[in-house]
């Protein structure tokens, strides 16, 4: 779907380019990030959780780039149809990584909470499913803005449900495990709002499915997504 | 430094051959420029000498006695004048058929390339054939035979000129006044002449200038009159004829009189000139 | 999704609008060379529809149609329909001069007539009307403040009008033409020969005159299509390549020629 013919202006191509880059990076970094904190906290390491604290700085600053990129495009080039479609995307985008960044860091700093705390494994390889799931997810959607593959964008849109699906299950088994014992609500609390931060990370990918469907067709994805989620009486917690 | 010395070598034998070229234009300009001083000085020592009161009081005298020259100024200003009221209409209408109406005919194309012909064809011929057309037939020479020569001479200055004024007026101007509705001949009228007419202008003096001067026409026309005379039908008294005249005949007051008719002309087409310039500069 | 949600308010204008030009099937030949390829496209009423494409495609060609300009012309003809009012714009026997009466032009270069700027407009009006002179006064001044010059001309209406700047004199070129209480108003790339601010203050004047005036504008500058009109018709090598809402064409447009063009890419 990409546009195989070339600006007259070699210049504005070459920045338009550039910002595809800076995207791929931020998603890099945003996808290793959310994998790592996880891993802090599955396997309790406090000293992998600073590094995921630390280098959420990196995500934001390429936010902050990809922004004064975008901004300086505008301004300077007065992008029309696809390319106009092609910055804002490019902005948006940034935005929703920039947040599946901080996700990831509060994740992180849940793991440092938690560091010294035993976790129940069956909770915990549920929140891993749900990890992976969404790493996929991100993954699929990244790759799809890069080659402009609205196909694919649209499956990782419609397969959302499943990572909502996933989270409440885990909140239902959360909710189990404080009502046996209250010594566990401290940790199944941060537990949920790690999952919890996962669904989110769930909503951005499909925030950023649904840009890269915008930005090849120039339309929206027809429906509202569907929503399985069911929403109980404790959930005050939906952002 | 090989190349730099080889083009140096070439800038120089250029710079050598521009300062020929320079040199000839300016020895060329030096001639030219000296000629016509040599004239006019000529012109305005000798024909001051002649001038004087009596020169536009008194007719052309019989040699030997005082005289002006007052009844060839009299009869080539009113020639003339006649002969450009006739001429510059004509002019002026053919030249804004050639420029707006007929601009991309063929009819145009045939009477731009005869008047061409007829604005470079010597004034002689233009004397030759007005006499043969009314002089013969009428039988005797007369003032409006010659005021007609000189309007023939007159049409071919004025066409081109308001063609080429007219051409100047910006297509865009009269699409502008045809995009309010504005009839073609209004167009014309009001817009193409208001942006052309100080141009229009300025080629009727300079024809004015052209044919004041003509002397070829008018001795086959008007011939001349030693008298005072403002009968149309009569031979006429003018400038040219008279200078043609007494310069040739070997009475001395005969050639001072006709070196001041000379220095007249000079000075009215020089004055015709310098106006016409001033109001092309102007527009 | 708010800020990529359709526009609505486009959309609503869109319903509704009566087509004050139909132009149907229309051909247009320069001599034996076919210039215009079967167009057709309809002019809204009260609207501004802007032409674009590369040079040579044929819209100030097609702008010029709509006034018989071309009639100007020999060897330039139009085949098809151009309906206005019920009727054909190129019928033979329609009268050109009430035609251009209703249908304004205003050119690229600001074209004042060699005359005085109250002369400029009052000549126009004095074609269609006979006016004692205060209400020619009153014509005049209301003209120029349509075309927002009236403050800066009214202590020299007897000024050559080609005094005037560039800018200015565009405008006395548009308050002429809104003089004569046309229709529908061309402008063929009314801003070429323009500065900045004097463009802006055009193009300011356009959106006003589009509450009274059906528009069509030739552009090069397709941000100022994009900034000036409702709808906007693309056009490359004599064919109507896509029409459309201007926020329509310049975000989304449907075809690729349409998308190289205004992002551009064109070879």
């Amino acid at each position: 779907m990409k546009n195989n013919m070339e600006h007259t202006v070699r210049s504005y191509e070459d920045e338009l380019a550039l910002l595809d880059k800076k995207i791929a990076h931020m998603g890099g970094l945003a996808e290793n990030n959310l994998g790592q904190s996880f891993e802090a906290l599955e396997r309790r390491d406090p000293k992998l959780a600073e590094t995921v604290i630390r280098s959420d700085r990196a995500i934001d600053a390429l936010q902050r780039e990809i922004e004064e990129l975008v901004i300086s495009i505008i301004a300077r080039r007065q992008p029309m149809a696809d390319d106009l479609r092609h910055v804002m995307a490019a902005i948006r985008i940034s935005g929703d990584l920039e947040r599946i960044g901080d996700l990831a860091k509060n994740i992180a700093k849940r793991a440092l909470a938690i560091a010294h705390e035993t976790h129940p494994k069956p909770l915990i390889s549920g929140f891993r499913h749900m990890v992976e799931l969404a790493l996929r997810q991100l993954k699929d959607v990244l790759d799809a803005y890069a080659e402009r593959d609205s196909q694919r964008a649209l499956q990782v849109w419609t397969e959302d449900a499943q990572i909502d699906a996933m989270y409440n299950s885990l909140f239902r088994e959360l909710l189990t495990y404080m009502m046996e014992d209250p010594r566990n609500i401290g940790l199944s609390t941060h537990l949920l709002f790690g999952a919890k931060n996962i669904e989110r990370v769930g909503d951005h990918t499909t925030n950023i499915a649904e840009t890269v469907h915008y930005m090849v067709h120039g339309t929206l994805i027809g429906e509202d997504r569907p929503k399985i989620e069911q929403v109980s009486n404790l959930d005050t917690m939906k952002g | 430094m090989a190349v730099l010395t080889k083009d140096m070598a070439r800038y120089g034998s250029r710079k050598r051959s521009s300062m020929i070229a320079m040199g000839l234009c300016f020895s060329a300009t030096t001639v030219g420029l000296t000629m016509l001083t040599i004239i006019l000085g000529t012109l305005v020592v000798k024909g001051a000498g002649g001038l004087s009161l009596a020169v536009f009081t008194q007719n052309t005298p019989a040699p030997g006695n005082d005289g002006g020259l007052w009844n060839a100024i009299y009869g080539s200003l009113l020639m003339t004048t006649i002969g450009v009221c006739i001429g510059t209409p004509i002019g002026i209408l053919a030249g804004t058929y050639l420029a707006e109406y007929g601009r991309h005919t063929r009819l145009a194309g045939i009477v731009r390339f005869i008047n061409d012909i007829l604005l470079s064809a010597p004034s002689i011929v233009t004397g030759l054939f007005i006499y043969t057309i009314m002089v013969k037939p009428m039988g005797h020479f007369s003032a409006i035979a010659g005021a007609i020569a000189l309007a023939v001479i007159v049409i071919p200055i004025v066409v081109r000129t308001t063609e080429n004024m007219l051409l100047l007026v910006p297509n865009q101007l009269r699409e502008a006044a045809s995009a309010m509705g504005m009839p073609r001949a209004l167009v014309i009228r009001q817009v193409a002449y208001k942006a052309a007419w100080t141009g229009i202008l300025t080629g009727v003096l300079l024809a004015i200038a052209r044919v004041s001067g003509e002397t070829a026409p008018l001795l086959f026309t008007a011939l001349n009159n030693q008298f005072f005379s403002s009968n149309m039908n009569a031979p006429m008294a003018n400038l040219p004829a008279v200078i043609f005249q007494f310069a040739l005949s070997p009475y001395a007051d005969w050639q001072k009189l006709a070196w001041a008719g000379a220095l007249l002309i000079t000075v009215a087409v020089l004055t015709l000139s310098i106006l016409a310039r001033w109001l092309g500069s102007r527009s | 999704m708010n800020m990529f949600s359709k526009d609505t308010a486009a959309n609503a204008a869109i319903a509704g609008k009566a087509e004050r030009i139909s132009v149907k099937d229309l051909k247009f030949f320069y001599g034996k060379h076919l210039a215009l390829k079967g167009i057709n496209l309809p002019l809204y009423d009260r609207q501004v529809t802007a032409f674009i494409g590369p040079s040579g495609c044929g819209k100030s060609t097609l702008l010029r149609v709509l006034n018989r300009m071309y009639d100007l012309y020999p060897g330039q003809h139009a085949e098809g329909q151009v309906m206005f009012d019920g009727k054909n714009i190129l019928d033979r026997d329609l009268d050109l001069n009430l035609l251009r009466s209703r249908v304004g032009m205003v050119f690229q270069k600001p074209t004042p007539f060699p005359m005085t700027i109250y002369e400029n407009i009052a000549f126009g009006i004095r074609l269609y009307e006979k006016l004692p002179k205060s209400e020619l006064d009153g014509r005049v001044e209301s003209a120029l403040k349509k075309s927002a010059l009236w403050p800066e001309v009214k202590d020299k209406l007897n000024a050559n009008g080609m005094s005037l700047s560039g800018g200015q004199q565009q405008r006395l070129c548009i308050a002429r033409t809104v003089a004569i209480q046309p229709e529908v108003i061309l402008f063929d790339e009314p801003c070429s020969a323009l500065d900045p601010i004097s463009t802006a203050k055009i193009e300011e004047l356009i959106d006003e005159l589009k509450s009274d005036f059906t528009i069509a504008i030739v552009t090069h500058n397709m941000q100022q299509a994009a900034r000036t009109s409702q709808y906007t018709a693309f056009m490359y090598l004599g064919e109507l390549v896509e029409f459309g809402l201007t926020p329509d064409i310049f975000t989304k447009p449907k075809d690729k020629r349409t998308q190289d063009y205004i992002t551009g890419r064109f070879g």
